[in-house]
Order: C-alpha cells, then structure tokens, then sequence
C-alpha cells in the first residue's frame, strides 16, 4: 500500500542503528521529517549525530533499520542521493577555483549542462549572499563564505532533504543568525527538508521547529522544540531553579531576602557579575501553572526596592532541556 | 506522492542519467584544470625540463659522456622521459582519493550520481596527463642528440605506445593504492616502496640477472623490461617482434591494475579507506619477504654461476682464421668482416655452431655483452667436408670506446652423451674511438629553449587565468556578506 500522500514526511526513519565491532554508534533512531521543516540533532561529542548525518546521507549502511527520502527506501542509495543535499561537518574546498567554477562543476556531476549548471549556481551563488564573490578564488573566502559556498553546494541538485552537519561552528554570532535566517528561508520558500546537528543551543532553538537529542548514542527526546522541552521538566519535577541578575550592589540583599522565602532550598550569587541561581523545591504535583509561583519572588524583590535586571525560570531554554536530557542519558 | 515531488523526482532521474554518461568528462576536466592551472604539474614539468637539459648537455660536451653514441643517447632520454612522466603520474594518482578524503572533499563528490567508476576514470585520465605532456618537451631534445639518425623516428612511436602504457599500469597503481588508503601518507609510501623494489630488482649484479630465472625477473619488471626492449631495439638494431616479450609485463600491469581499479575497487569505493594499517603491514611484509626473495636471487644465481661442470673434449680438424687482423673505428660504426672455417681432417666434420666473442682488453674485467654489438652472434654450419672450407661474414657495431678483441669459436655439434673440442679462431684487435660527431652548439639551444618554453606556458596561463579573473571584477557587486 502506498502511504504517501501530499502530507507524507519527506524523510521516515525507523529504528536506524549503527554498530561496529561490539561497539554501538547509534541505536533505535526514528523520526520524521515535514516538508519545509527544520529538524535540530542534537547531542554531545560522540552522541551520534554524525553518524546519524552518514546514513542518512547513504554514506553509511545502517546495521539495521531503514529510511525513506521522498519516498525512496534506503536500500536504493543510488536513487537517494540526487533528492538530498549535504554539508559534511569538514567542509572541503578546493582553492585554485572559484566559486562559480565550484558551482558549476557540482552542477554538471548532477547532470547539468556546462551553461546551465552555470546559470544556476549563480542562481544559488545569489540566494546565500555569494553573489559578488561568485568570481573569486574559493581561497580568498572567510570561513563564513566557504560555509554559504558549502549550502550552495548543497542545494546544486535542488534537494527534497538538506543535511548540515555543524553548520554554524566558527562563525561569530552575526553569522550564525544570518546562516540560520539562510536556512529558515530554504525550508520554506524551496519546501526543503532540512536537518542539522549543531552544538550552537540558543541559536538552534529559534532555527528549529523539531529536535532529536541524541547522547551515548541513544535518542533521549525528539519531537518539537516546546515537546522537547515539557519532556525534560518532566523527567525531574522536584527541582526547579531560577536565574536572576541583579545590580551588583543589591547582591547581599536580594540573598537574604530569598533566604527567607519559603520553598528557596538555596541561593549561589556572583557579586561580580550580579547573577543569581536560585535553587527551589515545589510539590510533585504542581506541573500545570507552575511558573506562577515564581511570581513572589519578584514581588518580594521589589518591595525590599531591590531592582531586578532579568529572571529567566531554569528550563524554559532549550539548553537547559539539552544539559537535562543528556545528563540524565549519561547516567 | 505529491505532484511537486513527483516532477522533482523525474527531473533528477532525467538528470542523473545524464550525469552517469558524462560525469567522467567532468571529473577528468577539473582535475586536469586543478593539476595544471594550479601548477603542480607544469613546475613538475619545468623541473624535469631543467634536469633533461641539463643532462644533455653533459652527454654534449663531457668528454667521457660524449662517447655515447646518437641511438644511445635517444635511448637515454626517451627512457627518463618515460621514467619520470610514469613516476609523476604515480605520486598523482596516489593522490586521487586519499588526498581527497585528507582534504574532506571525497564525502560530496561520493555524494553526487556519478558513479564510483566515472570518478575514477575521470581521475585516472588527469593522472596521466603529466606523460604526454613530458614526452612532448623532450621530442626537441631527442631530435638533436639524435643527429639525423633515424632512430629518431621508431623512438618516438615505440616510446609513445610503450610511455602510455606503463603510464596507465603506475599511474592506476597510484590511484589502486589511493582508494585503500586513509591518509597520503600511506599511499605515497606504499607506492614508493613498490617503485622502488621495482629499482632494485634492476640493480642486480649482471651475472644474477642471465640465465632463465634472471631474465625471467628482468621481464615481470616492467620498468626493467621495458628499458630493455628499448635499448635491444633503438641502440642494438634487434626487432620488435624478437624482444616482444619484454613488453608483456607492462600490458600485462596495466590490464590487471585497471582490472583492479574498476572492477574490484570502484564499487568498494568508500569514504573511510579502513584498510591503511592492514595494507601497511601487508605490503610491509611484502616488501620484506620481497627483499628476501631478491637476496635468495642473488645468492642462488651465483651459486649456479660458480658451480658448473667441467667437461671432456675430442679433437677435431677444424680451424678459424679472420681476413683482418686489426681494426679502428669510432662508436656508432657498423664494420663487416670475414672468416674461414676449414677442414683439415680426414672426414667431413659434423654440423658446426659459430659464435662471435668480443672481450675488453683491460684489467677492470670489462663485461661486454656481444648481443648488444652484433645483431647476429651465432651461425650454423651443417657440415664441411674434408679439405673443405667455408666462408662467413659477420657485422660488428661498435657500441663503447676502448680496445677489444674480437674471435670466433668454432663449436663441433657432439655425438648424443658426449662432447666435442672448440676451435678458436686468431683475434681481431678492434680499436673503438669516441663519437665525434655531436656538436654542443646544436644542444645548447635546445637545452636552453625547452625549459624557457615551459617556464614561459606556465607564465602564460598564470596570466590568461588572472586576466580572466580581473575581467570578471568590475561586474561583482560592491556588497560582500560576512
């Protein structure tokens, strides 16, 4: 039966692992993947996201499992690497030619003609920003060029799944914003797939509409960003904590006044920099609403006249739900 | 399916088709752009142009190099030319893909629908592009040092045929080695290594390499055989069809390596070589047992060589005699002269082998090698009857300068299970003098032209390339993202 249909996934994993020799890179991987969805993999060093990246992109056979891209199972590898695109974490680039030489002669390896391949990489060249560096040598690129080059690359064959594997390492925080802008107008003016590991947290998390946090190997959440995040909090509902900044000055202050407040377990503070963590303990049972009990400690702040600068509940940022998830898949 | 998805799938495929007929044309022109606009290959090319003119023009002028006559001098430079085009596409091809999974640039290309084979026949062509490119600069060369000789003409095609041969076996070797390996490292050492075993077998001591076993190694080398295929036929006058053999190993190496490369390699193609530390040691323990094998060689040939029998003879009456008596000629020169076999027994003589002897007289021991200096060495006599005599003719070509003697043996076929008594013929005393004929002012030029001339191409397509590059500036926009 064929169950694809105009909302069918673009791509399908089911139980995707990987083995060698007694050792396991990656076990029980599923997903899917929406058409003009940005799916984040997440995890640490040796989690398994590159491999994760490496057979999905044919490069790697799994162990067992298998996936499907545009509806092309992965026992046709042949017929699946013209539907995808991909940035491999160590981005290669030959120095002796251009960009637009580049462009042109990945079009032409999928097929393309000479002038075609040439008017279309210039087409790409264009839409990441390369367009006045199209004739330059590739050696005079910054990094943050070579990696646009590498999307352009990527898109040459004009892919249904676009993989990025750490995309954004090396880049100052503007070019990360514009790479991630980059990629959320691929997904959704091309109706591209894409999927990318990254360790950049803050950044991801306003890039992607799905995650899968992978650790030792193992996916320890998947879903999207708000899921992802409602699933660590659940996983430790004894402890919640807070980060406050206060004037420096007001340090000694604020801690005693949260000392005194019931429920605070603990309170660690930097006079240098005005930061405060507090440490709480709340019910089991107070999941829904629970973020209004906070609401004292601020009141309780101001009226001791004690200015407050930020305050930012833990795990309302996908970092803290990554730290969670993988800490916990660590233990 | 949706129908977006669907169109996207067929422009692909329409695509991919396209991509699997031709991706090797592109392949092989990228790569041949990188190696030769890059300049890797042309300051290769501009080195080998510097040590090819330099080495003519000591062959031009020194007066002990200056001996060597035209036909070996061509010889001289077609085999270097050979030599360093096949070693340069070696160490190319040893760079095709374990350069490119040191650089991170193998996982795209592995990516694309071109085929494991397109990638590497696109590869495989680059690779050899440096030989045709060496052969060409050293055409000039070879016509001068070959003054007017026609040997010019048979070397440039047999080195041609023969170059590009040898050229596909070491080039598809490199780039055999390459797809095993992780690291340059390790192919440039493997394919090192065998380049040199390949040496060394050559360099064997003369009297290791005779014999059935010795000339038996000589041609599974093919660099070795075909040194000699080339300097028996352009330097000795011998036919092509007479050392045919010699050139077995070299098609035999480039049908089996491209055997390996396409049929067994290819499909196997991956981004992780994950056979370096195997290969390492396996090729390690090859060469070492290699080494070995050559050491037995030369102990089992010389041993062979000092343990022959002695033998009994029987009189005969036979005798040689020679129509001159001394001889001066100069290296190059072809000379002709007569012998007489004579019957002074009683009864007609048995079936009678001639065979032509010419040794230095020196006290180094000089071995010459009568196969290089006559085209015709031996001669069979069926019978001379009693009082009889019978006439031959031999031709001498002097090859080396120095004093030799030249005599015939006169060897009686013997009755089944016995032997028979050789009859030496009186000597000839040859006199060989230096070639005189090549003049240093007609090298000169060519030694100096042929590197100016590359120098000068690689100037010119360094500029043709930043011209093109500078063209294109004033259309970029002033706009430059980060």
């Amino acid at each position: 039966m064929d169950t694809r249909t105009p909302e069918a996934p673009v791509l399908r994993a089911e139980g995707l692992a990987k083995s060698y020799e007694g050792w396991t890179a990656l076990e029980e991987l599923s997903f899917q993947l929406q058409r003009g969805h940005v799916l984040g993999f997440l995890g640490p060093n040796g989690a398994g996201k590159t491999t994760s990246i490496r057979i999905l992109t044919t490069i790697l056979a799994p162990s067992s499992g298998r996936f499907e891209i545009g509806g092309v199972g992965s026992e046709r590898p042949a017929k699946i690497r013209p539907l995808i695109g991909v940035l491999p974490e160590t981005l290669g680039l030959p120095n002796q030619i251009t960009g637009i030489e580049y462009m042109t002669y990945f079009g032409q390896l999928y097929g393309r003609r000479r002038a075609e391949a040439r008017t279309h990489g210039a087409a790409l060249l264009e839409l990441v920003g390369l367009r006045g560096r199209a004739r330059k040598l590739i050696r005079t690129y910054s990094h943050g060029m070579r990696q646009r080059l590498g999307i352009a690359r990527a898109l040459v064959n004009d892919p249904l799944v676009l993989f990025l594997d750490e995309p954004i390492v090396g880049l100052d925080p503007r070019g990360q914003q514009d790479l991630l802008s980059l990629l959320r107008e691929i997904a959704t003016e091309r109706g591209a797939g894409i999927i990318f590991c990254s360790h950049g947290l803050a950044e991801v998390e306003g890039a992607c509409d799905d995650v899968v946090i992978l650790s030792s190997g193992r996916v320890v959440a998947s879903g999207s960003v708000a899921e992802v995040m409602e699933q660590a909090r659940r996983t430790s509902p004894g402890r919640t904590g807070l980060r406050l900044q206060v004037p420096t000055d007001a340090v000694r202050r604020a801690t005693e006044a949260l000392n005194a407040m019931p429920h605070v377990e603990s309170v660690a503070g930097s006079i240098v920099e005005g930061q405060l963590e507090v440490t709480m303990s709340t019910a089991p049972n107070t999941a829904p609403g629970v973020d209004a009990e906070f609401n004292p400690i601020i009141e309780n702040l101001i009226r001791s006249d004690i200015p407050v600068l930020s305050f930012e509940v833990e795990g309302s940022r996908l970092q803290d739900a990554f730290m969670q998830l993988t800490e916990e898949g660590v233990r | 399916m949706s129908a977006g998805e669907a169109a996207h799938l067929e422009a692909g495929n329409d695509r991919r088709r396209r991509s699997s007929r031709h991706a090797w044309i592109v392949v092989f022109r990228e790569e041949a752009v990188e190696l030769w606009v890059g300049g890797r290959a042309i300051n290769l090319l501009i080195l080998y142009s510097l040590l090819l003119g330099l080495m003519t023009f000591l062959l031009a002028t020194n007066s002990e190099l200056s001996l060597i006559p035209p036909k070996e001098m061509v010889f001289l430079t077609l085999f270097n030319t050979i030599s360093f085009g096949v070693f340069i596409g070696m160490i190319i091809g040893a760079d095709g893909i374990s350069g490119e999974r040191e650089r991170g640039t193998l996982e795209v290309l592995l990516l694309t629908p071109a085929s494991r084979r397109q990638l590497l026949l696109g590869k495989l062509l680059a690779a050899l592009t440096p030989w045709p490119a060496a052969f060409l600069i050293s055409i000039p060369t070879m016509l001068v040092v070959s003054q007017g000789n026609e040997v010019f003409g048979q070397a440039m095609w047999i080195g041609a045929a023969l170059g590009s041969v040898l050229a596909v076996a070491f080039a598809g070797f490199g780039l055999l080695v390459s797809t095993w390996s992780n690291s340059n490292k390790t192919s440039m050492f493997v394919s090192l290594l065998v380049w040199l075993l390949l040496f060394l077998l050559s360099q064997l001591p003369g009297e290791v390499q005779k014999g059935d076993f010795g000339y038996f190694v000589q041609r599974l080398n093919p660099m070795q055989a075909s040194s000699e295929f080339l300097e028996k036929v352009l330097v000795n006058n011998r036919t092509i069809s007479e050392k045919a053999p010699y050139l077995r190993s070299s098609w035999i190496a480039a049908l089996l390596v491209l055997f390996l490369l396409f049929v067994i390699a290819a499909p196997r193609l991956r981004l992780v070589g994950g056979r370096a530390k195997r290969m390492r040691a396996r090729w390690g323990s090859l060469a070492g047992m290699t080494l070995t094998a050559l050491a037995l060689i030369c102990l089992g040939a010389s041993a062979m060589a000092l343990g022959r029998p002695s033998f009994q003879t029987k009189q005969s009456g036979l005798n040689v005699s020679i129509d001159e008596t001394y001889v001066e000629v100069k290296t190059g020169d072809e000379f002709t002269f007569d012998t007489l076999l004579e019957n002074d027994g009683s009864e007609d003589s048995p079936p009678v082998i001639m065979a032509l002897n010419i040794i230095k007289i020196s006290s180094s021991g000089d071995v010459v090698d009568p196969e290089d200096w006559s085209p015709e060495r031996t001669q069979y006599v069926n019978s001379v009857a009693a009082g009889d005599a019978v006439r031959q003719s031999w031709t001498i070509e002097a090859i080396l300068k120095g004093d030799y003697m030249v005599y015939l043996v006169a060897i009686p076929e013997p009755p089944e299970g016995a032997s028979s008594d050789p009859v030496s013929s009186p000597g000839l005393h040859m006199t060989v003098g230096a070639f005189q004929a090549l003049n240093p002012e007609g090298v000169l030029p060519v030694v100096i032209a042929v590197p100016i001339g590359v120098t000068l191409l690689l100037l010119l397509v360094v500029r043709l390339r930043l011209r093109r590059l500078a063209r294109d500036e004033p259309e970029e926009a002033a706009a430059e993202p980060v």
